[in-house]
């Protein structure tokens, strides 16, 4: 848009140009114009003196033939009196005037030469070689010379003599450059400036040009990853409101075990990596299909639809099979790449680009569930009802605030009412708006549920909280899914971090939520044991709200039982709540699990608790979460 | 054919005004090349930028000796001092010369910014130097 003012400014100018091209070559035509004329002036004169000489010499003597002329010069006396007859005609622009003839061996020669200056002899042999000489005696009439070339000159006039109906012989004036020379002087400061002009307004043009040549590189800098030479993120943004999704596949690439490799080789080799995997992508494409960097190692993927037989899905399975295939190799040693691919086959079904892509995200999440190194196309009758129910903004909203690091984690105090201590901390995720408000889960996490994305901002979080709490004392809760759990990237994660780091994964409780949908219960076993293998501690969350066995919930032998905030927020009032509580007391006493209420967010519901002498309280009566870790002194401030 | 090479160096030379001395080397290498005497033909010229020249010439053989020199071309009469020169055929570059130098047998010279060639024919008989076809053109009984 604001290129349309440059252009419109560079055809302004080129117009300009234009007109003073037009103009330059009206003043040269002009001049050229004013030479025909003082040429026509001077010849018209010469032509009517030289007709009085011709008459004069004709009649004088009656001259019959080119031998009476001869004959009428060869006298001395008369050739001096018509030199100083034809002199007269000699000016500052009338160089030299003579009069020629040709002999009967026809060469040319100087009858009389009138010149002031280089005054030939009589008879003398004059060379020529120009074919008006011949002319002139062909056709009878005058001749005029251009010459370009000869010093000082401008024309040659060369007019017959003609007695009896033949040329005798002929008058030659040479007629100087000195007018031309003198208008061409007075011309050329006019001239100048147009040329100066049209040079300005040339410069000016290449300046525009310039200008919309730097915007156009400047544009591609700005739509382009520096790293991967693909379009970034902004492209997205400048395509998606007129990009038409039903000419268009959408799929969502990441490479897998992408951590890993940064960690492993580090992060050139990463970098590396993300380059090459690039070329292969864009290798494996057609030119009207969109490739864009989507963050980190997450490309996404605008499929032009083809009219060939190769189905999209096809064509998302041979970019996984040229990046498994291809060796990579970065200082000597060779790294093993894969990609797991989200796929939506009919993205313009979908409300907007951002719903097609949370759709194709999610693919991504089952692809990787499902091993990785793999392609999941979306079916639309299977999932139907989930992509229904979806906020579409939300999902880039949370990938662009952790591209931005605008994710954090707010604290709140897990209280020990016996010790009167604070016990230990929930870490709790929040993001920080651009207009610097703090945004809650509650507005974002539940869109993320089974996508790529919910991983990603896990990892987040469990890099946040291992970094605060590496060199404290303190203890800290960190809420974690059953999809988490089976995540490899993530369980790479808490391993490398804490398998050999006892002090800090000796505070760390793993929260898990009671309501997660736990599929495979044996599998859910085995990761609780690897927590309780590295030491760290193991909280059931929000149990009471879901349906869970009993068994289970032994069998996986938690540390703690964080009772649902859903049957404490009312204890004080309901009394079936209060039993149920109780009741939860009892079981996790039994099996030797301490017990958490959180939601206490009033002093009855605090002093309901002390009475079922619960282990430990957390809620907004207590503290409400702050950025910072508050001390036991900040507790019970809050005024409800 | 000669002839019409010699009026196309006429031509050009009418052209060439920036390459006057060039031009005036080639042409009268061109008319040396065309007159022959009894013995080889060396050549001579007081104008020393013109003897530059005519030495780069592969046709002309040049010395700097008038007295080794069998053909003089000469611009200014005054330039001949040695006796054992004075005697030699001279070709010249101005017309007047002609009617001064006896000798003289040829002018290559500019009229009125034109090129013109003269031979006289009773001088070239004289001194046994004969002219080629392409040369006869420019041959003059007398000087005018």
């Amino acid at each position: 848009m604001v290129k349309k003012k440059e252009f419109i400014i560079f055809f302004l100018l080129f117009l300009l140009a234009l007109f003073f091209v037009y103009i330059y070559n009206n003043i040269t035509k002009a001049k050229d114009d004013i030479f025909d004329r003082i040429e026509n002036h001077q010849i018209e004169q010469i032509s009517s003196i030289l007709k009085n000489i011709e008459k004069d010499i004709l009649d004088s003597a009656e001259i019959k033939s080119s031998k009476d002329l001869f004959s009428l010069f060869n006298d001395e006396n008369m050739r001096e009196s018509y030199e100083r007859i034809i002199s007269l005609m000699l000016t500052s622009n009338v160089k030299y005037a003579y009069i020629l003839y040709k002999d009967e061996k026809d060469r040319f020669r100087f009858l009389l030469d009138a010149s002031k200056t280089d005054k030939a002899e009589f008879y003398q042999k004059f060379d020529v070689t120009l074919s008006e000489y011949e002319a002139i005696y062909r056709e009878k009439k005058p001749q005029i010379i251009k010459q370009h070339d000869i010093e000082n000159l401008y024309l040659t006039y060369l007019y017959p003599i003609i007695s009896n109906g033949h040329v005798v012989g002929l008058f030659s004036i040479d007629i100087t450059t000195n007018i031309q020379k003198i208008i061409l002087e007075s011309i050329k400061p006019l001239e100048t400036f147009f040329v100066v002009l049209i040079i300005f307004i040339l410069l000016l043009m290449a300046m525009t040009i310039m200008q919309i040549f730097h915007y156009f590189v400047t544009r591609k800098k700005i739509f382009t990853d520096t790293l991967t030479k693909t379009f970034n993120r902004n492209y997205l943004e400048e395509i998606s409101s007129m990009l038409n999704l039903e000419h268009y596949s959408l799929a969502m690439l990441d490479l897998d075990k992408f951590k890993a490799i940064n960690d492993t080789y580090g992060h050139k080799a990463g970098d590396y990596v993300l380059a090459q995997a690039s070329r292969i992508f864009k290798d494996s494409i057609r030119d009207s299909d969109i490739l864009i960097r989507y963050g980190g190692e997450e490309f996404l993927l605008l499929i032009h639809n083809r009219n060939d037989s190769e189905s999209n899905i096809d064509i998302c399975e041979r970019l996984r099979h040229n990046v498994s295939k291809e060796h990579f190799y970065y200082d000597t040693n060779e790294i093993k790449v894969h990609v797991s691919i989200g796929l939506h086959k009919h993205p313009s079904l979908e409300k907007n680009i951002q719903e097609a892509i949370k759709i194709a995200d999610g693919m991504l999440y089952i692809a990787k569930k499902n091993g990785r190194n793999r392609v999941i196309a979306y079916d639309e009758l299977e999932h139907a009802k989930t992509s229904s129910s979806a906020s579409s903004k939300d999902i880039s909203y949370v990938k662009e605030a952790l591209d931005d690091e605008r994710v954090l984690c707010y604290f709140q105090p897990i209280y020990n009412h016996k010790s009167g201590e604070i016990f230990k901390y929930e870490a709790l995720v929040r993001i920080v708006s651009k207009n610097n408000t703090v945004i809650s889960p509650m507005q974002f996490l539940p869109q993320l549920k089974h996508t790529n994305m919910h991983y990603k901002l896990t990892q987040r979080i469990l890099l946040i909280v291992f970094e605060k709490f590496r060199n404290n004392q303190k203890l800290v809760s960190i809420n974690i899914n059953f999809s988490d759990l089976m995540n490899p990237d993530i369980e790479e994660m808490i391993i490398k971090n804490l398998k050999n780091n006892h002090h800090l994964a000796s505070r760390i409780t793993f929260e898990i939520l009671e309501s997660d949908e736990i599929d495979d219960v044996e599998l859910f076993k085995q990761k609780i044991n690897l927590l309780h293998s590295l030491k760290t501690k193991v909280s059931i969350d929000d149990f009471g709200s879901g349906y869970s066995n009993f068994k289970t919930i032994i069998d996986v032998e938690a540390n703690f039982l964080k009772i649902d905030g859903s049957l404490i927020k009312n204890i004080d009032k309901n009394n079936k709540d209060f039993r149920v509580v109780k009741s939860i007391i009892h079981f996790a006493r039994q099996s030797n699990m301490q017990t958490i209420a959180e939601f206490v967010h009033s002093k009855e519901v605090y002093e309901k608790l002390l009475l079922l002498d619960i282990d430990y309280m957390q809620g907004f009566y207590i503290s409400a979460p702050e950025a910072s870790l508050v001390e036991r002194e900040e507790l019970f401030k809050t005024a409800f | 054919m000669k002839t019409v090479s010699i009026l196309f160096f006429l031509t050009i030379a009418l052209f060439a005004s920036d390459n006057k001395d060039i031009m005036r080397a080639q042409i009268l290498e061109k008319i040396i090349s065309n007159i022959s005497i009894n013995e080889t033909v060396t050549v001579w010229s007081d104008n020393k930028e013109l003897l530059a020249e005519l030495k780069k010439s592969t046709h002309i053989i040049t010395s700097n000796d008038c007295a080794k020199a069998t053909v003089i071309i000469l611009e200014n009469k005054e330039k001949i001092h040695d006796d054992a020169c004075k005697n030699k055929p001279v070709f010249v570059l101005e017309y007047n010369l002609l009617k001064e130098l006896p000798k003289s047998f040829g002018a290559f010279f500019w009229k009125k910014g034109r090129p013109n060639i003269v031979i006289i024919e009773p001088r070239i008989e004289s001194q046994n130097i004969s002219v080629s076809k392409e040369l006869k053109v420019y041959v003059e009984e007398k000087v005018w």
